[in-house]
């Protein structure tokens, strides 16, 4: 019972670190909570489901056209939503509420169109599961996480080696500065989304077959962002020890005392954490921009 | 017809009340919440239960609601104000105080779970909201004209500089909270009353949404702007009886285009006043002669 | 100055909502309300209900209308939102002037309702809320004189899921996994405890969740230790789905056993292989012979299948409201309402009708037993009422 309530509470902390990474690699960036996060993963989800389904196309291609999709998405909504922000130097508030109008106006724009219906992917992988150590694991968490950690660890690579990384992270402590020494700031940041709206597009795909596509599924994203402060926005490993940790904690919770009850204890976690680190167990940053 | 009318208005007004509050709170103090909708469910949840179980006096009950709900604002603010968190920290901390308050409505007993509280006693109607808005708008007017409102306004603008001007950040912001979690409080009190039947399920973040909405519509730093945007948020979809889901696509496109474009909001700082609508008779009856 | 212009735009929409409210009188029709889901979770049923009146209703104007007058409905969508459902209601009562109000089919927007219906003394016939407290009121256990409905009610439903475990299944051991932000879901798994425990078997976890959970693992963990014979998850089809896959990919084999709730054929596409060979209450069945022609008109109509129960439930509340009308000669809600409470033995859809003046729920109604085999709803066996 222990070791399986932990292997599920690990396989659900994936989903939430899988998730809490993209958001906070913008938020490394650009120091804002991008809301619409949620939203971008939910339509990744529904591309795949679509071009799986509908097409008949193989997984792969379905997870290709979700990653694509979720990108361009993603770059869009920074050109739309934020980046006239970027350019007056708007406080973090703004961009939060463009973001959280971006969420509000997509997801029930999927609503109105394409209905309020559940789909589900086809069982190819769902159904078959893994022994270890005497406790199942789904075959599909085992693929998430193995997965999950490449696309981690290649963004982590990508962040530490290559020269447009250098530049994300120059970016992310001194934009202007960084600017001032020739890094093309409009394009470093469409990439910055880009690459947060591929990996949204990778768990878009991941929910859906996990579990089903539907507009308001985006709001699993919630967990995610609590998982990002926990771990301390900003920070990719941050992310994921953050939600990790809150997977195993909700999991533990729910199986040992109630589930019902189990979000007092992830948001009581969250209070309790920030008073003892405000940042975050990994955070940058304190104060706010100014 | 009348009734209808008087309907929509008090519904209207309710909503009138909470945005007033917020708009003290995030349009003068800059910070962001996505939890305020628990402000409203506490309130409504207080009165409710005193009127329904323990036969209280509608006012008290109210008053009750509204005191409460301050309270519980002051228990959420102390910590996460005191820590200076970050303004996406503590956005990210009223979202998981709002989903901590609808579990505990949903399991606690005096709260009767997901069933709710059906038939509360009727006592709102539109004298006694329009009694509230009233109160409501003038505490607020006296307060952002107070030594304490225009500080506010210096820590939204910029709060190292405030903070060095001697301001201290956390009372401002404290102050602002405790003021917006009771008009929210008094405001669910008149809707549980209204209503007459309320569950955990009403106050969700779409709730919270609307409230928000309501204040970047109106205008952040605006009184009247948030209000009149409340009224409208309320009245439109109603009279246009549109399917709701393209109400929140008109919120969503709202919020963006009004961060775009217009990030004052419609009525940016400026109050609507009798001025306002006098110039803008002027204009209609200019309208005539000159091109407009 | 453009706040002007922004206030001038406000004041015009402002001139639209009057013009907007100001509707036409007709004093030729006789107007029906519907308050119904037509978006959201619930819409799928709402939609089916709102084409099956309309169908019923062109019906009855063929045939010349009611007391000589057209029939005209008048549906608003509530989303399945309580607040959203009152003030659709005043619309329809005080606006509107309707003559009665078909729907809602859920139980706490059927009782946030009432707080309009009963004061504007209009009738409203739900078509699903299955709560017993939709028709008696809470705190006076009176009942509540304008609310009426066509379906039967949980503890019914909740005694034929228990009574169906033990006789049919022969379990001795239950587990319950219910929505405890549902009120529908945590009554009805209390009535299916009472019945169970009564019937001698044990109860052997009976666990919560909150809606719009996905992951049930860590709950389903804890009932594959209890090893129960079934598993009984009163929720909706979309959470009622994955319980049943996640359970299954966790390697239990107790049978399943639902509710009302899951009669949509997405239950199927969204718990794929895992919900087959489970079983559920309904209030309706496609191969019930005596609606037959019904779902061929439905069919032809409009091209799909009716998503049952719901428009077979709101088109026998619309009947018993004209078989009120015609009775009272009058459109009077108030008369329509003191007939509808006399209806005995009328014809409709799903058999005859005859409404319990004591409860204003219907005497008789019989419950339908489902089973899902070969990707589809089974008719297992009609249980009524004694």
């Amino acid at each position: 019972m222990f070791i399986q309530t932990l292997v599920t509470g690990l396989a659900i902390g994936g989903i939430y670190a899988l998730m809490a990474v993209g958001y906070s690699l913008v938020f490394s960036v650009l120091n804002f909570s991008n809301f619409a996060y949620g939203s971008i993963i939910m339509l990744g989800a529904y591309a795949g489901y679509y071009i799986l389904t509908q097409m008949g196309q193989p997984l792969f291609v379905a997870v290709l056209a979700a990653i694509i999709g979720s990108a361009i998405l993603a770059y869009a909504n920074e050109k739309i939503a934020y980046s006239s922000l970027r350019r007056r130097n708007a406080s973090s508030l703004y961009f939060m509420i463009s973001a959280m109008g971006t969420a509000i106006f997509l997801e029930n724009l999927v609503y109105a169109t394409i209905g309020s219906r559940f789909y589900a992917f086809p069982e190819v992988l769902t159904r078959q599961n893994l022994n270890v150590l005497g406790t199942s694991l789904g075959i599909l968490d085992a693929f998430a996480i193995v997965f999950s950690s490449v696309a981690i660890y290649g963004l982590h690579w990508f962040l530490q080696n290559s020269k447009m990384g250098i530049a994300i992270r120059a970016a992310s402590y001194d934009m202007q500065v960084s600017q001032i020494n020739g890094v093309n700031i409009n394009r470093l940041i469409g990439l910055v989304f880009l690459l947060a709206g591929a990996l949204a597009g990778i768990s878009g795909v991941f929910l859906g077959m996990k579990y089903m596509v539907y507009p308001t599924m985006g709001w699993i994203t919630n967990k995610a962002y609590i998982a990002a402060v926990i771990g301390g926005l900003g920070s990719l490993p941050g992310a994921v020890v953050g939600g990790l940790l809150l997977g195993v904690l909700e999991t533990f919770v729910s199986a040992y005392i109630s589930s019902a009850i189990r979000d007092v204890f992830s948001f009581s976690l969250l209070v309790v954490l920030l008073l003892v680190m405000p940042s975050g167990l990994f955070g940058k940053y304190l104060e706010e921009k100014v | 017809m009348f009734e209808y009318f008087s309907g929509v208005l008090t519904f209207s007004l309710i909503y009138v009340i909470a945005t007033v509050g917020l708009a003290v709170f995030t349009g003068f103090t800059g910070l962001f919440s996505l939890g305020h909708a628990a402000f409203v469910a506490i309130g409504a949840y207080t009165s409710g239960i005193l009127t329904y179980f323990y036969q209280v006096n509608f006012w008290l009950a109210l008053v009750a609601g509204g005191v409460m709900s301050g309270l519980v604002g002051v228990i959420i603010g102390y910590p996460t104000l005191k820590a200076k968190l970050r303004s996406d920290y503590f956005a990210i901390a009223t979202l998981g105080f709002g989903e901590a308050v609808r579990v505990l409505l949903e399991n606690l007993d005096i709260t009767q779970g997901a069933r709710g509280l059906p038939g509360i006693a009727l006592e709102t109607d539109l004298p006694t909201v329009l009694v509230v808005t009233i109160i409501v708008l003038w505490v607020a007017r006296n307060f952002i004209h107070s030594r304490y409102g225009r500080a506010a306004i210096a820590v939204r603008e910029d709060f190292t500089a405030a903070e060095m001007m001697g301001i201290n950040l956390f009372t401002i912001r404290m102050r602002s909270l405790v003021f917006s979690a009771v008009t929210a409080g008094l405001a669910g009190g008149l809707f549980a009353h209204y209503v007459s039947f309320i569950q955990p399920s009403m106050f969700t973040g779409a709730l919270s949404t609307q409230l928000t909405a309501g204040v970047v519509a109106g205008g952040m730093g605006s009184l009247t702007g948030p209000a009149l945007a409340a009224i409208v948020f309320v009245a439109v979809p109603e009279a246009l009886r549109v399917a709701s889901m393209w109400r929140l696509v008109a919120y969503g496109f709202l919020l963006v285009a009004i961060m775009v474009f217009r990030p004052q909001g419609l009525f940016g700082h400026q109050e609507i006043s009798w001025n306002t609508w006098r110039n803008l008779w002027k204009r209609v009856r200019s309208c005539g002669t000159k091109p407009c | 100055m453009k706040s002007k212009w922004i206030a001038l735009a406000i004041l015009a929409v402002f001139a639209l909502t009057l013009v907007g409210c100001g509707g036409a009188k007709q004093e030729d029709v006789i107007k029906i309300g519907h308050a119904v889901a037509l978006t959201g979770d619930s819409s799928m049923w709402g939609i089916a209900e709102k084409n099956a009146l309309e169908m019923e209703i062109a019906k009855i104007n063929a045939a010349g209308g009611v007391l000589g007058k057209k029939l005209q409905l008048i549906a608003y969508d509530t989303r399945a939102d309580a607040t959203e459902a009152v003030n659709v209601t005043k619309r329809l009562v005080s606006q509107d002037k309707v003559a009665a109000i078909i729907g809602p089919g859920q139980s706490g927007v059927a009782i946030a309702m009432s707080s309009v219906t009963e004061p504007g003394k209009v009738p409203m016939i739900g078509t699903t809320p299955t709560n017993p407290k939709v028709t008696v009121d809470d705190k006076t256990n009176q009942v509540r004189k304008y609310s009426f409905r066509t379906c039967f009610i949980d503890p019914f439903q909740g005694t034929v899921a228990a009574q169906f475990a033990t006789k049919e299944l022969k379990a001795k051991t239950a587990a319950v996994v219910y929505d405890v932000g549902s009120d529908y879901s945590s009554w009805l798994g209390k009535y299916f405890i009472e019945e169970f425990t009564k019937q001698g078997g044990t109860i052997a976890n009976n666990e919560a969740f909150r809606s719009g959970e996905l992951d049930f693992r860590a709950i389903l963990g804890k009932v594959k230790q209890a090893n129960p014979d079934v598993i009984f998850i009163p929720t909706m089809q979309k959470e009622a789905a994955l319980v049943m896959k996640q359970a299954r990919d966790l390697g239990i084999t107790a049978k399943f056993l639902g509710g009302d709730g899951w009669g949509s054929p997405d239950l199927i596409t969204l718990g794929g292989s895992a919900v087959e060979g489970s079983y559920f209450v309904n209030l309706a069945s496609l191969d019930d012979p005596d609606i037959q022609k019904w779902i061929a008109d439905y069919k032809a109509k409009y091209n799909q299948e009716p998503v049952l129960p719901n428009p077979v439930m709101a088109v026998d509340g619309l009947l018993a409201v004209v078989d009120a009308i015609k009775k009272a000669n009058s459109a009077d809600p108030v008369k329509i309402a003191e007939q509808l409470e006399k209806t005995k033995d009328l014809p409709v859809l799903t058999g005859k009708l005859t409404i319990d003046p004591k409860t204003h729920n219907p005497l008789n109604k019989p419950a339908v037993m489902q089973e899902v085999k070969g990707g589809k709803f089974v008719f297992k066996s009609k249980v009524v009422t004694q």
